[in-house]
């Protein structure tokens, strides 16, 4: 032990000394300390110091020469308090130089300032001469410590407030971008992720896990994290990592489950940014899973005639009493697959059986069967109607009306899915109703245009028999004149 | 003759004179040689334009010449009326037969050199006919106002446009403005059924007017052959009575392509859709769209297409200006060249129509 301590004296002591001698011809800070300037106060716990820089390699001058003036001339290279772009210049000078960077013992991306000029950030300022962002706006400039240092402003518990101190700033964002809210940070701090920052867990999601960090683009941007597309993959960084999520005993297969969805297979395969993404469901800066209640009114922000029958039908409250999370129930969540008519009913593999018993609940039961025998018979209707004007059709007969009115039906098969959501057997049925009606005129005009088509045959056969023995009496005929000329 | 129409003859003979014409008639011949069936094609063609006449009146009862009624018009005809289908498919199929057999009778008074004097007049008629009978086509098509006459047409008339000083004004005037719309539709329906047939209806009175007054056209050969060894047949009954035989077949003909083969009427016209792959105009024009696709852009310091279309234009004008040209033919002696020149033009149109159709 005491073997130990000696040794860390005498470290202590060797480093004070290069300290020493290492900044002892460095008039910069000598000057600076004894006119008591705070920049050179907070510089000697800057990461660049402790590793050796000094001032003269941001700022120029001769480090060395006791002369004020001499020190800082032009000719002793000083370049004063860098502007604009050319801070970020300098600190690219060496960040962007990955073998300058290996020298320091450093292995991080040289391609921050290259990323920053790409992001949303590299565009021009209100002063069309530099960059909105120079690397100072979030690493402060004599200060800068590590990104894991609890003290650097982009620490994971510090970087909202960073991010914050521009986006929450409506007078300086109105300079920017008028229609980007500034209450993200408001936001954030109602998501889960928010409550777990505010607490100290740096290992939740805060504005770089999602928006990146130099390479920041407009959620507009297709190349952007948090674009529709890229989305859920953003997501899925965190909660698809088991061991980022076994502290929160939380699934890791919601983007899987997703993918599969038909809102999924949407977004993800046909490229459709109309099909919902995670942030559609769950809110983007105030993120958290909807409330049991609220579920129907989530899925009604798009699927609003469902949500509102749904919500003044019986099943609301009976959802409500039971604690059952509304659409989700029977449609499912992350992994919702196109509905089909196989949900309704009483059958085993309809949702409706689940809590419809023949036993228990009879008129829940009998309603379920009614209205799923009810779309059986229009689908059939409708299917009739189909075959017989693909079938006229076929036989090239114009039957454009009817395939026209078959479009009416299908509607109202698509209107009687959307119905089924006021479990209202009477509603149903008028829905219902007036499809079979329109298949069935469908079906009577397909049947039409067939038998005219078989008449058009019949009336042909007897017109080219009636031509025919024309034709062959005026040949005869002609065949007669002829002979009776000869006779002449 | 029965006593009751004998009765009407003599009523109507009394105030016409149809003695006269039965006389006249009666003294009419037709020469009878190896080519007689193609003097067959000309009463054919009669017979099919007067199968549009009826077929087109009939049409008209129906048919709205705008852009938004003209298709659902033809929809409504098709679907609704009584034997409307019917009457379409005819005046389709009969239009196409049309040009055929009027094709098929102007290539046959070629070879024959049946346009040599005196029948110089009867064959500028006729060729004067024949075009219209393309422009007859080429209207007739825009009118159902579907997506492939649409664009047809629209290809049409930027054919036209192309031509040195006269194409755009020509353009315009035919669509009635610088795109195809409405105006065009209206105004192609002008032309179908009022412009082309009065014109034709004036051309076809003097040349059936020259054919009775002239008689048909003998073969050179038989200016060689005696008097005697000339074979004919009388125009009333024998030539008439065979006409109509032929007339019966083609009737039956049409039946059996306007039931088997009914005319279809496709999309509605949209001018904002892209235009359908392969768009091509009607058989009759293939030969020359066909031809206009081989010219390269640029031949020396003229343009291709330019090029091409007064090519076709001046081939047409020497067509219809044989008789006055072919000097051998007027003098009686045999001329190959004419011959040979019909048959590169025969096969020539055959070749590329079927390379366009198949293409």
């Amino acid at each position: 032990m005491k073997q130990r301590l000696v040794i860390l004296v005498a470290a202590a002591v060797c480093a004070a000394l290069w300290s020493a001698t290492a900044f002892a011809g460095d008039q910069c800070l000598t000057c600076h300390e004894a006119l008591d300037d705070a920049q050179s106060k907070l510089f000697k716990s800057d990461i660049h110091f402790r590793k050796g820089l000094s001032c003269v390699d941001c700022h120029g001058g001769n480090p060395k020469s006791e002369d004020m003036e001499a020190a800082m001339s032009k000719k002793a290279g000083f370049i004063g308090v860098p502007k604009g772009d050319e801070i970020s210049k300098i600190c690219a000078s060496c960040h962007s130089e990955a073998e300058t960077m290996r020298r320091f013992g450093s292995q991080m991306p040289s391609n921050q300032w290259e990323n920053l000029q790409t992001s949303v950030h590299g565009k021009l300022s209100t002063t069309g001469k530099e960059h909105i962002l120079q690397c100072t706006t979030c690493h402060t400039s004599h200060g800068i410590v590590s990104v894991k240092n609890p003290a650097s402003p982009v620490y994971p518990l510090n970087v909202v407030k960073t991010c914050s101190k521009c986006h929450s700033n409506a007078a300086y964002m109105r300079s920017y971008n008028p229609s980007l809210p500034v209450d993200q940070l408001d936001k954030y701090l109602t998501s889960i992720h928010g409550m777990k920052n505010a607490k100290g867990d740096a290992h939740t999601a805060e504005c770089a896990s999602c928006h990146g960090s130099h390479d920041i683009r407009s959620a507009k941007d297709v190349k952007s994290k948090v674009y529709a597309t890229s989305l859920p993959a953003t997501c899925a960084n965190c909660h698809s990592n088991a061991r980022t999520m076994k502290a929160y005993k939380i699934p890791t297969d919601q983007f899987e489950k997703f993918s599969r969805s038909v809102h999924g297979v949407t977004l993800l395969q046909k490229n459709d940014v109309a099909a919902p993404a995670c942030n559609d469901c769950h809110g983007n800066h105030g993120a958290a899973p909807p409330g049991v209640e609220s579920v129907s009114k989530v899925c009604g922000t798009c699927h609003a005639l469902n949500a509102d029958l749904f919500s003044a039908s019986p099943h609301k409250k009976a959802f409500d009493d039971r604690k059952l999370p509304e659409c989700e129930t029977c449609h499912g969540n992350h992994e919702i697959v196109a509905a089909t008519d196989k949900l309704l009913g009483v059958s085993p593999d309809a949702v409706c059986s689940r809590c419809h018993h023949d036993n228990e609940s009879a008129k829940g039961y009998a309603v379920a069967r009614t209205m799923r025998q009810l779309i059986d018979s229009l689908e059939s209707s409708e299917q009739r109607a189909r075959t017989l004007v693909d079938d006229a059709e076929q036989k090239g007969m114009e039957i454009s009306e009817a395939k026209f009115k078959l479009r009416d039906a299908r509607q109202a098969r698509l209107q009687s899915r959307t119905m089924v959501h006021s479990f209202d057997e009477e509603k149903f049925r008028d829905v219902v109703g007036k499809g079979i009606v329109m298949a069935s005129m469908v079906s009577e005009e397909g049947h039409r245009s067939i038998d005219e088509y078989y008449f058009r045959r019949v009336g042909l056969g007897i017109a080219t028999v009636v031509i025919t023995i024309l034709a062959i009496s005026l040949y005869l005929f002609i065949k007669r004149i002829e002979r009776s000329q000869h006779q002449q | 003759m029965k006593p009751t129409l004998k009765k009407i003859y003599d009523w109507v003979n009394e105030r016409v004179e149809l003695d006269n014409l039965i006389e006249f008639m009666g003294k009419k011949y037709v020469p009878v040689h190896r080519h007689s069936v193609w003097y067959y094609f000309g009463g054919v063609s009669l017979f099919l334009f007067i199968i549009q006449v009826v077929t087109g009146i009939l049409l008209l009862m129906y048919y709205k010449g705008s852009e938004d009624l003209a298709f659902e018009s033809i929809q409504f005809l098709m679907s609704k009326v009584q034997f409307g289908w019917l009457i379409r498919s005819i005046h389709s199929w009969a239009a196409n037969l049309f040009i055929l057999t009027a094709m098929i009778h102007m290539f046959s008074v070629f070879f024959e050199k049946s346009y040599r004097k005196p029948r110089e007049i009867t064959w500028l008629t006729g060729m004067l006919m024949f075009f219209l009978a393309m422009g007859f086509g080429f209207s007739g098509y825009l009118l159902p106002w579907n997506e492939l006459a649409f664009f047809a047409t629209k290809v049409g008339t930027d054919i036209a446009g192309v031509l040195p000083l006269i194409g755009k004004p020509i353009m315009i005037f035919l669509r009635g403005g610088e795109e195809v719309t409405g105006a065009t539709l209206s105004r192609f329906f002008g032309f179908h059924v009022a412009v082309f047939p009065g014109i034709f209806t004036v051309l076809l009175g003097v040349h059936l007017l020259l054919v009775q007054r002239q008689g048909m056209s003998e073969p050179m050969s038989f200016e060689n052959t005696p008097a005697g060894e000339r074979k004919t047949m009388p125009f009333f009954p024998n030539f008439l009575l065979r006409d109509l035989l032929l007339w019966l077949i083609v009737l039956n003909l049409l039946a059996i392509l306007a039931v088997f083969f009914p005319w279809e009427l496709g999309k509605k016209a949209d001018a904002f859709a892209a235009a359908p792959a392969g768009i091509k105009p009607e058989w009759y024009f293939l030969f020359m769209f066909q031809s206009l696709k081989y010219i390269p852009g640029k031949l020396w310091i003229f343009d291709g297409e330019v090029l091409g279309i007064l090519l076709f234009g001046v081939a047409g004008l020497l067509w219809m200006m044989v008789p006055f040209w072919d000097s051998k033919s007027a003098r009686g002696e045999k001329n190959k060249f004419i011959t040979y020149l019909g048959l590169f033009v025969v096969f020539y149109i055959i070749i590329f129509t079927i390379i366009g159709w198949i293409s």
